[in-house]
């Protein structure tokens, strides 16, 4: 309208028509829309952060590495989750795990009774139920520790896992050479082993273990038998030396209880159920029979519990969902100084650019103009940022993980929470950097060197 | 008709620990369309003030200013910068070009904040260049251009919008002065052209080219002349 008004004056005004009009001739301009091209204040942020590109991606650098963090944490996180659970899962969900209680605190805490109080007593207990009861295919007790062995001149620790001929049916444990020991040479303590994968090639590489020698502690063992590859992961058995029950009690047991072998405690007893169908009648049977032999009833004063595979699974991804989440957390702190850095770097460029912005406020940006200019720049290297951090994170986790010898899996929710949030760190701590350069005055900023 | 300016008794004072400091005291004239007017002054006598008050960069304390009949001391920051888009065209002693954009982006910087769209920016900003002599620098960067053309890309940048008012502060000031007489020439053809011009100036034979002459003294308007470019009245 002002436009209008000021170039129908000059025709109005005779005197000074010609030249008027001449001006009017060159400047021949549509009425503006009056407010600014937004596509072009993004192309102006833009252009300095690519005219600046190695200060702008050293000021992104804190957002790539937190998103980076994040990424890659979290999908060690789901990797370690998924990878408990399908193991749990292989196992099959008609298990019942006998073992010392497990109680969870709200903090997601796990604290374990440090003796479990379980026998291999109860474990013949539970067998002979299992001839009258037809609901049970197989029961197997088991203790483990983690010792020294040795082959030839090889020498590594392996964990040995002292158990009855079920634990193999009840694990799914088919050997891929040789044959499980048996009962028989439970009975007499046969110093006979089952070797995992991973330590048979460890201890026998480029041969065949089948009929060796191994010494675990001080007695000597024979290998009959070779486990297929199990995977590495939670319970797997690749790094495991099995042994008849009887003779790791009597051989390898750390104390000698008195009142013979049935006195002796072990870790676990495993009770495999026909179907998944009569899990929670054989759980309550299982669970009031060891009470019964015990005359205690109160299942707190127990020590132990009967879990099936329902329950296990869900403590432990409960615990691993609660330590995905901490990391993410951890990931997330550094993320938020991230944007401080962002903020830092644009504080730094305001002033730098003092100057531009006197030139562009006395040529008409608004103050909203240089805010969006500004806090365009932040959010682009904060997005920037992200993207990067996204595809640093998703590398890492691929690549970096089988090198620690943990799996990773990518999930789409912690990827798409991390660039949200920043996103947002970059809106937040683009805007008082933003703000500080609209509210510049024009005049002493033009002055400004 | 409407002058381009009108200063209605304006001040602006500076509140001191002692007395107030006055940088301008009830100054008062107008500025009719198509004038051409020297603004001349000593150091400290308040030019520099009432240049940032009449292209709206700053506002009085007390009075008002009109530019093409608009007060601009009622609006808030962000109407008061698009009336200094639509109204005013700068050109500053030492160019004030932004040295990362090519000559054509730098002349396109007061459309863009008018809302024109790329197409219409580059064929004004090509216009305008071709105006002042430059149709075949449009892509080169500021710091390849000779002092003389920098000031013709600024003057470029000022006419961009077709302003109400060309504000001149001092623009032979960083030039030879053969440099500085075609940059004079080349407002002497605008003006003839119909365009209106304040130029501050300390140099008197710049300032007889124009119509008419202001002094300044310790933020008073001492003088109002007319310049050897008057026309003469009949």
């Amino acid at each position: 309208m002002t436009r209008a008004a000021t170039l129908g004056a000059a025709d109005a005004d005779p005197a000074g028509d010609d030249a008027a009009a001449s001006v009017a001739d060159w400047f021949a301009l549509e009425e503006p829309t009056g407010t600014t091209d937004t596509r072009a204040i993004v192309g102006i942020a833009w252009r300095s952060i690519r005219g600046n590109a190695s200060r702008s991606l050293l000021t992104a650098l804190g957002v790539i590495i937190g998103v980076a963090a994040v990424v890659a944490l979290t999908a060690v996180g789901a990797g370690v989750t998924q990878n408990v659970t399908s193991n749990l899962e292989r196992l099959g969900t008609n298990l019942l795990t006998i073992g010392a209680t497990v109680t969870r605190s709200s903090t997601g805490i796990v604290r374990t009774e440090s003796s479990a109080g379980i026998t291999v007593g109860d474990a013949e207990l539970l067998r002979s139920l299992q001839w009258v009861d037809g609901r049970i295919l197989g029961i197997a007790p088991s203790v483990t520790s983690n010792l020294q062995v040795r082959a030839g001149g090889l020498n590594t620790t392996a964990q040995v896992l002292g158990t009855w001929p079920d634990y193999a049916p009840i694990r799914d444990l088919e050997v891929g050479a040789g044959a499980w020991w048996t009962d028989v040479d439970v009975e007499s303590r046969a110093r006979v082993a089952v070797l995992g994968h991973e330590i048979a090639q460890e201890l026998f590489p480029g041969m065949d273990p089948l009929g060796q020698s191994l010494t675990v502690g001080t007695h000597t063992f024979t290998v009959v038998g070779v486990l297929p590859d199990k995977g590495a992961g939670f319970g797997s058995p690749n790094r495991q030396i099995i042994v008849p029950l009887s003779t790791y009690l009597q051989r390898l047991a750390r104390s000698q209880v008195a009142g013979g072998t049935s006195a002796q405690s072990v870790n676990q007893i495993f009770v495999r159920a026909t179907e998944a169908g009569h899990l929670s009648a054989l759980q309550t049977d299982v669970m009031l029979l060891l009470a019964n032999e015990r005359g205690e009833f109160d299942l707190e004063a127990l020590g132990f519990q009967v879990q099936n595979q329902a329950d296990t699974l869900e403590s432990l991804t409960a615990v691993s969902r609660t330590l995905t989440l901490f990391l993410g957390a951890i990931a997330g702190i550094s993320l938020l100084v991230g944007g401080i850095g962002i903020m830092n770097i644009m504080l730094v460029s305001v002033t730098e650019r003092t100057r531009e912005i006197g030139i562009r406020k006395a040529l008409g940006a608004r103050p909203a103009d240089i805010r969006l200019q500004f806090l365009v720049e932040a959010v682009v290297l904060a997005a920037g940022g992200g993207l990067l951090g996204l595809a640093v994170g998703a590398a890492g986790a691929r690549f970096v993980s089988p090198m620690l010898g943990v799996t990773s899996a990518l999930t789409v929710a912690p990827m798409a929470v991390a660039f949200g949030v920043a996103l947002f760190v970059g809106v937040v701590f683009g805007l008082y950097p933003a703000q500080r350069a609209a509210r510049l005055d024009p005049v002493a900023s033009l002055r400004h060197e | 008709m409407t002058p381009a300016l009108e200063l209605d008794a304006i001040s602006k004072v500076y509140p001191l620990a002692e007395e107030d400091f006055y940088a301008l005291r009830e100054v008062s004239f107008d500025v009719p369309v198509g004038e051409y007017v020297a603004l001349m002054g000593p150091s400290g006598s308040g030019k520099s003030t009432l240049m940032n008050l009449i292209g709206l960069l700053d506002t009085p304390t007390e009075g008002r200013a009109l530019l093409a009949g608009q007060d601009a001391g009622d609006l808030d920051p962000e109407e008061q910068a698009a009336m200094r888009n639509r109204h005013v065209g700068f050109v500053f002693q030492s160019f004030h070009l932004l040295p990362r954009l090519s000559v054509r982006e730098n002349v396109e910087v007061p459309l863009t904040y008018a809302g024109y769209r790329p197409g219409v920016r580059r064929r004004r900003a090509l216009e305008v260049l071709e105006r002042v002599g430059l149709g075949d620098r449009v892509d080169h960067r500021p710091s390849q251009l000779s002092g003389g053309q920098r000031q013709r890309v600024a003057i470029a940048r000022a006419l961009a919008m077709n302003p109400s008012l060309l504000l001149a502060d001092e623009p032979t000031g960083n030039l030879d002065s053969e440099t500085g007489l075609e940059i004079l020439a080349l407002f002497d053809e605008l003006h003839a052209q119909g365009a209106t011009i304040v130029m501050v100036t300390h140099e008197p034979d710049v300032a007889e080219r124009c119509e008419r002459v202001l002094r300044l003294r310790d933020g008073r308007l001492e003088s109002d002349s007319a310049g050897r470019a008057a026309p003469v009245v009949a």
